[in-house]
Parts: structure tokens; C-alpha cells; sequence
């Protein structure tokens, strides 16, 4: 027991340093004068930050491009859940896919597809239709905030469907049966009693898509500012950029905002999960729900399902592939191929710069995820298995980074380290990314541990196993498919990771998202594509080889 | 090994309330017995098991296995679970699924880095011993609740421990299997030297089982003993009635013989077993149904002797469960459950003598 709460302590002491430091430093930081004079304690960059008449626009924008992209991905999100859980659509392991994507391609590259293929000027897709409508201008223009929602929906509607899939599939079907039986038709059913019964699980999803939203970089840089777009995330990007007024006590006290808004959504979400559990309960005897035919409407709805997979993974990765190797954006065409060639590939490879962001990258993902899931699992069991007060407070602790927008979490981290010798390399971004990234291997960690009966641990003990023993020859086995969801989870997460990225990353520490960001900002979109093509091929390559090693790990578990 | 507990408290703190999980309980547990814990659910049997084998660490007293201290309040003294070389059986049987028969049973010795051919030679023996030989390389979950029940038996059994604990082993098998695996259990135990600690919630199980049996309520020990003086003689009403059923009445002593006690109740006077209380005093009146016999002619002159008590009454009701009949028989405005033989000629509303050895009148306090 005095093991269990020393062990508690120190998980509070790291995991504590890793969330509230940040933090705290943005605190300060907002109240002092300048990065390296922390010293007087002013107000000034309070008003200098609220006062911009720039400001209210910023809000506005920020308003709509969050809840629009959020509504976009709930409403996804709940329409995909339905067809898969309550439909006989065909395809169903297509579900799975839609869940697991958004781990393959970066936000960043995401977002760059998008403007290839519907900028105004050279857009891929305007390009072909103004040839082929005989047009003067380009019908589509994706440096607009209807763009930015569009993509930015897209990318989190998977995040939503892993909250809302789960509820909708454990939802108790006598629920509805009993609304049947009243007299109730489908439609009616699902408006007064599915969905209000399901509306926890709803909200959470929305919610947490908002704060998704609200700390999202990728699609503000790559697809707002071009079309002079700012929302907070960017507006404070610039404060803090080289080439303006570089500020980082004005963005410290515009991000205190973001930040506080984050938090009160996140804690509020976890109020919601916890009432949707209590809400939605399985019984435990065999459950059945009522699978809804859908006759005429099964092929053009299977056809919608499969036009969203088209548009979430193969576009991005073909209109990557394409642009990486024409010269310049054209219409694909006879001429188009005859002039491919590797030369941005070759440029790529050439680059000093790229490869040093790919080392860097590549690192930062394989021994950041083990680093990160050999502290979630010790933050997981004592979150689940020591259950005590203190263990509470590390639950608390760690649920906190959820809420973290990187780019403000990142100004805070800078308060810290350029007072540490660590800064400007790489271990600032590898304790930065755990700091954020932190709840992403304790999720599941702490629902494989729920998953392994106490007793298990416990006979290994009283069979003369001491602690240690029981974790390597009991514990861990069992925890395998947990540990390899949460490394690959943080693995890719890490090969990726733009928003804090963009403020810790100094020359020397380039990272991969950081250096496509630069080069779509330098407009080099083939080079650009070559480097996203190269991401793309290392994590899924990491995400295989992980689920490999895996099921190889795991014995057979009937 | 014996196993000696003095004054163990254990509280528990839930929602603000203090829950005495165990109150100063104090026993000692024989060596070489099987030892039988018996209460009803939520009454602290568990916790003192896991106080035992160290896994819930008490609030305050002294626990002693053989000679060494494992756990002490007052010196500080808390010897690690896996450091009291105990063996337990739990509810869940706790296999551990991602392990095959045979790692399952070896644990135990391949922690003690054992060589490993003596490990098979052990394994081998233990399996023989409860009856699971050839299903060494059997996935642990790909087997019956059964065989998995003898596999955390075998596994706890494979080290040769001095003490082996049960916790409500059985629980989790159905009906028929449960009391052949009792059976079974009975005599894997009786053939080695062990001390066996058991669970239960279950009174036939801990009547058929055991050697001693403690009865607890609430977080205290209430009652120890054989499983016959427990059933027969039990001191405290709380035994009486949760062992077996029981008719409990309010009864007041009226006088004390040598070898007799009589008391006075609403259904007549007595003449019970010898309890020695106060003549006046207020005592409870116990009558188990299947000691007393319904007879529907006059009672002759023989079977009236003063070891015997008569009272009449009329049936009420019967319900037949097979085995037998379960009735209920009104005495003025008392009802007393009996039992009779399932081919009985007996009918409800039927006017009976029900006769009722001294013997089985027990008295315990009120
Ligand atoms: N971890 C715990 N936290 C709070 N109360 C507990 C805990 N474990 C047991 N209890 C309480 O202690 C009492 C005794 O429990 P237990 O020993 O499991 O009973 P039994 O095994 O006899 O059914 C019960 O009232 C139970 O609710
Ligand atoms: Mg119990």
C-alpha cells in the first residue's frame, strides 16, 4: 500500500510538471513583459491582446469556422454511426477503416489536398471544370470559411463517430421496442426516443469536436490564411512569428482565453461521458438491436458511404501522388503524364532541411509513443487499479491535456524552456508532445486494465510472484492490445504533430508537418507532396509493423 | 499451520459512511483442518480472507501464520502477499487467459525458479490429482467453469502449501456440478495435510465440507464449532435460524431440572435441551420443521414420555417440492413450519399431534 502511494506521488509530481507547468507559465507569461524578461508584473498585454481592433472579426470568425465544423462532423458522425449499428448496409468493415483513417493522414496533408484541387488559381478540380464548362472564373474557392469548416468537419467527424458509435451500438433496444409497440413509427421512434436517449453521448461528441476544432492549425494555416482568414488559432501564430511584431505576452493572453474556454468544454464533456455511461446501459444477457432494412434506399446510401471513404483517404493520397510528380498544377491529362518526372522527389531527398525533419519526425514518433505509453500505463493502472484520492487527482491531472490547443499549450512550454538548456532541440517537442498527447495512451491503457480482472493480478501475488514479476509475466501480457492501440495512436500523432510543433520547433529541431507547412507557404507543392507522400508511407508502414509485432506478442485469447 | 488472528479490525469509508468490515474479530484457525467461514453475503468473510493472505491490509490487530508474525498493528509489522507462501482459490478462479493449462498450474514453481524438469514432475502430479491429466497444452479459457475450478485448485495445490484458502469456490458452478465438486473437494482435502480456510455463503455446502465452522455476522465471529453442534446446539439465535430453518418463538423459562430446562411459550410449555438461564428469564425458542413428527391419531400412553412434547394443531397449508411436503401447521395464533414425508396421507385442514423431541427444543437468548 505505502508502494501504491508512493507511486501515486511521483506519477502526480511528472504528470503534474507535464500539465500544470505549461499552464502556469502561460499564466505568468501573459502578465510579464517579454519571453526572457519575466520580471514586472504588467496588464498591458491584457489590453494590447483585447483591444485589437482586428479582434472582434478574429472572434467572429473563430465562432463559425468552430461550430459549423463541428456541427459538419456531429451530424457525419451520427449518420455513419446509424447506417453502420441499426442499418443492413453492406460493407460494414468499412466502419472500421472510417475510424482508424484519420491516424494515416496528417491533418496538414488533409488540408493541402483540398486546396490543390479547389484553390482558385490553379485548383485541380476548377482547372477541369472550367475547361470543360468553358468558364472565365473558378467555380469553387477553398479560401473561404465554408472550406475551412468543410475539411476541418471532415477531419474530426471520426473523432465524433468513436463516441457516438459506441453509444448507439449499447443503446437498450427495449427502448425503442416499447415506443413501437405504443404506436410509434421508425421515424418517430428515432426522434423521441433514440436520439434524446442518446443525446449525453451527442453532446460529448459535439463538444469535443469544438475543442478539437478551437485548437486546430492545420486547416486555419494551410487553408485560412491564404484567403486572409484568421481564427484565434492563427491570429496568435502570427503574434508570435518571425516577420511580424513577434509578441509572445500578447498571444500568452489571447491563448488564456482559448485555454479556459478548453477547459471548462473538456470537463464538461467528461461530465457528459459519464452521464451517457449512466444513461445507456447494456444489459449484460445476450442484446440484439433491431437491424433497420433499407431496402431502395440501401445502394445510393452505400454509395454515399463509399464516396465519403474516397474523399477521406483516397483523394488526399492521389491528388499527393499526382502533384508530386507534374511539374506545376495542370489538368491530368495525356500531356500531364508525359511530363511527370521525380524532380521534386529528387529535390526532397536533396534537401538538407527535409531530411533533417524526417529523422527528427521519425524520433519523436518511436521513442516519444514509448516513452509516452511506458507513462500511461504506470498513470493508467494507478488510475484504475489504486483508486484512492490521490489517484483521483492524477485522473483529473491528466484528463486536463485533453483540452490543450497546442499552440497556446506550446507559448506556455516556451516560458519554460528557454530558461532550461534544453531549449531550442528536440526534447522540448518530446515533452511538449507527451504533455499534450498524454490522455491518448492512457485511454486505452486504462480500459485494457478495467478489462483484466483484479483477481488475476492478485493470485499471481499470492503464488509468490512479487510485484515486478506479476507486471512482466500477468499484467503486461494481458495489456498488450491496449499498449499497441496506444503507441500506435501516439506514434502517429507525433510523426505528425503540427500546432505545437510550430512553436517549439526552433532550426536544428525541424519537424515533418512543420516543414511541409513551410514549403506550402513557399507555394513548392511538388516538393511538398514527395515529403506528405513519404509521411504517409511511414506511418501506416509503423502502424502494420506495431499491429504485427503485436499479434505476435498476444497469445491466443479466447 | 495454525493460523491465529487477534483483534483484527478493518473498516472500510464509502460516501462518507464508516463500514466495519471486520470488528476486532479474533480466532484460531487448527492445523489440518478444513475451516469454514460461513455468514451471509456482506458480512466480512472475504475481507478476513484477503487480511489473511495480506492482499486488504487491516486497520489494526495481529494476525500469526505458524510461528511468524504476517501482519501486526502495533510493530509495523506487514509481511508481502507474495512472501506468506499461502495458496488461494478465488471466486473467479482468476486463470490467467493468455496462458495455457500447464503455465497456469506451473506459475507458482517456475516464481520459485524451480529446475525445470522437476516443474513438469509436479505439474503432472497435481493434474493427476484433480483429475485434468492431457489437458496440458489446453488453452486455460477453452475448458469448462468445471475444469477451470480444478485448475485454480491444482495450481494452488501444485507448491505444496501448508494453508490453502477458498473463496466461495463453488459459487460460480450450477447446482448439479456444485455438489459433486463439493464432494470432490471433500476428499482431494482429506488426503493431504493442509489447512484449509473456506467461504462460503452457502450452509450445506459449509455443513457437508467442513470440520469447523465459524459463523459470522456483521463483522464479528458469532458462533464456532462442529458442523453438528452448530446445527443442533447452536448458542445465539442468529445461528439457530441461518443455519438450516428454523421455527424461532419468544418463550420464558419456567423451571430448571437436572438434565431439562421448561419453558412457557405461545404455543404451549416445553421441555427443551439443558440451558443454563435464569428461571423468568425471556429466551427464544427454536424448532427445526423436520424434528417435528405430525401424527393424526391420539398420541398412546409410550410416546408421551417426558422427553417428548405434544402440542395439536391444525394444517394450514402444504406445498409439495418433491422431496417432501413443506407445511404449515397453525397453533392457536402461531404458525410452525414442518416437514413431511412426501407420501404422506396428511391433508390441509387436517386437525394433527405433532410431537417434538426435548432434544430439538433449543433455547438461546433473546
Ligand atoms: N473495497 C471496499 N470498499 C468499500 N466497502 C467494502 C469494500 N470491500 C468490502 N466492502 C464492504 O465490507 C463489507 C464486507 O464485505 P465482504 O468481506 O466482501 O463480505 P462477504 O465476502 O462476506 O460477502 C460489505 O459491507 C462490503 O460492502
Ligand atoms: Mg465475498
Amino acid at each position: 500500500m505505502k508502494r501504491d502511494s508512493r507511486l501515486t506521488i511521483i506519477l502526480i509530481i511528472i504528470v503534474g510538471f507535464l500539465t500544470v507547468c505549461p499552464v502556469i507559465m502561460l499564466v505568468f507569461g501573459s502578465f510579464s513583459e517579454g519571453l526572457s524578461a519575466f520580471g514586472k508584473f504588467t496588464l498591458e498585454k491584457y489590453i494590447a491582446a483585447y483591444t485589437d481592433p482586428e479582434l472582434p472579426k478574429i472572434i467572429s470568425n473563430t465562432v463559425i469556422f468552430v461550430l459549423g465544423a463541428a456541427l459538419v462532423a456531429t451530424i457525419l458522425a451520427l449518420f455513419l454511426a446509424y447506417l453502420n449499428n441499426r442499418t443492413d448496409i453492406p460493407g460494414k468493415f468499412l466502419f472500421k477503416v472510417i475510424s482508424i483513417t484519420p491516424m494515416m493522414i496528417p491533418h496538414i496533408l488533409f488540408s493541402v489536398s483540398w486546396v490543390l484541387l479547389l484553390n482558385p488559381s490553379n485548383g485541380i478540380l476548377n482547372l477541369i471544370l472550367k475547361q470543360f464548362f468553358g468558364l472565365e472564373n473558378s467555380p469553387f474557392n477553398i479560401y473561404s470559411l465554408w472550406g475551412m469548416i468543410l475539411v476541418e468537419g471532415l477531419l474530426d467527424m471520426p473523432i465524433a463517430y468513436l463516441i457516438i458509435a459506441p453509444a448507439m451500438a449499447s443503446f437498450d433496444v427495449n427502448l425503442e421496442e416499447s415506443s413501437r409497440v405504443c404506436g410509434a413509427g421508425i421515424g418517430q421512434t428515432l426522434a423521441k426516443i433514440t436520439l434524446p436517449v442518446l443525446r449525453p453521448a451527442i453532446l460529448a461528441a459535439f463538444i469535443l469536436c469544438i475543442v478539437r476544432c478551437m485548437a486546430s492549425f492545420a486547416v486555419p494555416s494551410v487553408i485560412g490564411m491564404p484567403g486572409r482568414i484568421y481564427v484565434l488559432a492563427t491570429h496568435i501564430y502570427q503574434t508570435i512569428s518571425v516577420g511580424f511584431a513577434v509578441d509572445y505576452g500578447k498571444a500568452a493572453a489571447i491563448g488564456m482565453s482559448v485555454l479556459v474556454i478548453s477547459i471548462t468544454l473538456i470537463f464538461l464533456y467528461r461530465y457528459l461521458t459519464s452521464e451517457s455511461e449512466k444513461y445507456v446501459t447494456i444489459s449484460s444477457r445476450g442484446y440484439h438491436p433491431t437491424i433497420i432494412k433499407l431496402k431502395k434506399a440501401k445502394i445510393p446510401l452505400f454509395f454515399i458511404l463509399g464516396l465519403l471513404l474516397f474523399i477521406l483517404i483516397a483523394l488526399p493520397v492521389l491528388v499527393l501522388i499526382y502533384t508530386s510528380l507534374v511539374p506545376y498544377s495542370m489538368v491530368p491529362s495525356a500531356k500531364a503524364f508525359s511530363m511527370m518526372s521525380l524532380r521534386h522527389w529528387n529535390a526532397v531527398i536533396k534537401d538538407p532541411i527535409s531530411i533533417l525533419s524526417l529523422k527528427n519526425s521519425l524520433f519523436l514518433g518511436i521513442f516519444g509513443a514509448t516513452v509516452g505509453v511506458i507513462l500511461s500505463l504506470f498513470v493508467a493502472y494507478t488510475i484504475v487499479r489504486i483508486r484512492t484520492k490521490m489517484s483521483g487527482i492524477l485522473e483529473s491531472l491528466s484528463f486536463l491535456s485533453f483540452s490543450f490547443p497546442g499552440i497556446v499549450i506550446g507559448i506556455g512550454f516556451m516560458w519554460f524552456f528557454v530558461r532550461t538548456p534544453i531549449y531550442a532541440t528536440i526534447w522540448t517537442l518530446l515533452i511538449g508532445y507527451i504533455a499534450t498527447y498524454l490522455p491518448y495512451g492512457i485511454r486505452p491503457l486504462s480500459s485494457a486494465f478495467v478489462q483484466i480482472h483484479k483477481h488475476l493480478e492478485e493470485s499471481s501475488k499470492v503464488c509468490g510472484a512479487g510485484p515486478l514479476t506479476t507486471m512482466r509475466r500477468i499484467i503486461i501480457p494481458l495489456l498488450v492490445p491496449g499498449i499497441v492501440s496506444g503507441w500506435i495512436l501516439m506514434a502517429t500523432m507525433f510523426l505528425r504533430e503540427l500546432s505545437l510543433s510550430v512553436v517549439l520547433s526552433r532550426p536544428g529541431s525541424e519537424v515533418l508537418a512543420v516543414q511541409i507547412l513551410r514549403f506550402s507557404g513557399d507555394g513548392l507543392w511538388g516538393r511538398l507532396s514527395a515529403l506528405g507522400i513519404i509521411m504517409i508511407v511511414i506511418s501506416t508502414t509503423l502502424v502494420a509493423l506495431v499491429s504485427f509485432i503485436g499479434a505476435k506478442l498476444q497469445p491466443a485469447i479466447k | 499451520m495454525e493460523i491465529r488472528i487477534k483483534e483484527v479490525s478493518k473498516y472500510y469509508y464509502s460516501e462518507g459512511k464508516t463500514i466495519k468490515a471486520l470488528d476486532k474479530v479474533s480466532l484460531t484457525i487448527p492445523s489440518n483442518q478444513i475451516f469454514t467461514l460461513l455468514g451471509p453475503s456482506g458480512c466480512g468473510k472475504t475481507t478476513l480472507l484477503r487480511c489473511i493472505v495480506g492482499l486488504e491490509t487491516p486497520d489494526s490487530g495481529e494476525i500469526i501464520i505458524g510461528d511468524e508474525i504476517v501482519w501486526s498493528g502495533k510493530d509495523g509489522i506487514n509481511i508481502p502477499t507474495e512472501k506468506r507462501g499461502l495458496a488461494m482459490v478465488f471466486q473467479t478462479y482468476a486463470i490467467w487467459p493468455h496462458m495455457n493449462v500447464y503455465n497456469n498450474v506451473a506459475y507458482p514453481l517456475q516464481i520459485q525458479k524451480i529446475p525445470k524438469e522437476e516443474i513438469r514432475k509436479k505439474v503432472e502430479k497435481t493434474l493427476r490429482f484433480v483429475k485434468l491429466e492431457g489437458f496440458e497444452k489446453r488453452p486455460a479459457t477453452n475448458i469448462s467453469g468445471g475444469q477451470q475450478q480444478r485448475v485454480a485448485l491444482a495450481r494452488a495445490l501444485v507448491a505444496e502449501p501448508k494453508v490453502i484458502l477458498f473463496d466461495e469456490p463453488l459459487s460460480n458452478l450450477d447446482a448439479k456440478l456444485r455438489e459433486e465438486t463439493r464432494k470432490e473437494l471433500r476428499s482431494f482435502l482429506s488426503k493431504l495435510q493442509i489447512t484449509a480456510v473456506y467461504v462460503t455463503h452457502d450452509q450445506i455446502e459449509a455443513l457437508a465440507l467442513s470440520d469447523i465452522i465459524a459463523v459470522m455476522h456483521s463483522g464479528h465471529i458469532v458462533e464456532i464449532g462442529s458442523p453438528r453442534e452448530i446445527y443442533f446446539n447452536a448458542n445465539h439465535q442468529f445461528v439457530a435460524d441461518f443455519i438450516g430453518r428454523a421455527n424461532l418463538f419468544k418463550a420464558v423459562v419456567k423451571a430448571q431440572e437436572h438434565d431439562k430446562t421448561i419453558v412457557s411459550s405461545d404455543i404451549g410449555t416445553f421441555v427443551c435441551q439443558k440451558r443454563e438461564f435464569p428461571v423468568e428469564s425471556k429466551v427464544i425458542l427454536c424448532i427445526r420443521p423436520e424434528f417435528i413428527y405430525l401424527k393424526k391419531d391420539r398420541i398412546t400412553e409410550e410416546e408421551t414420555t417426558g422427553e417428548q412434547n405434544v402440542i395439536s394443531g391444525q394444517i394450514d397449508n402444504l406445498i409439495f417440492i418433491g422431496e417432501a411436503y413443506e407445511g404449515e401447521v397453525r397453533i392457536g395464533k402461531e404458525h410452525l413450519m414442518v416437514k413431511l414425508d412426501p407420501e404422506t396421507s396428511l391433508k390441509k385442514g387436517d386437525t394433527v399431534n405433532l410431537v417434538v423431541s426435548s432434544n430439538h427444543c433449543l433455547l438461546v437468548s433473546a
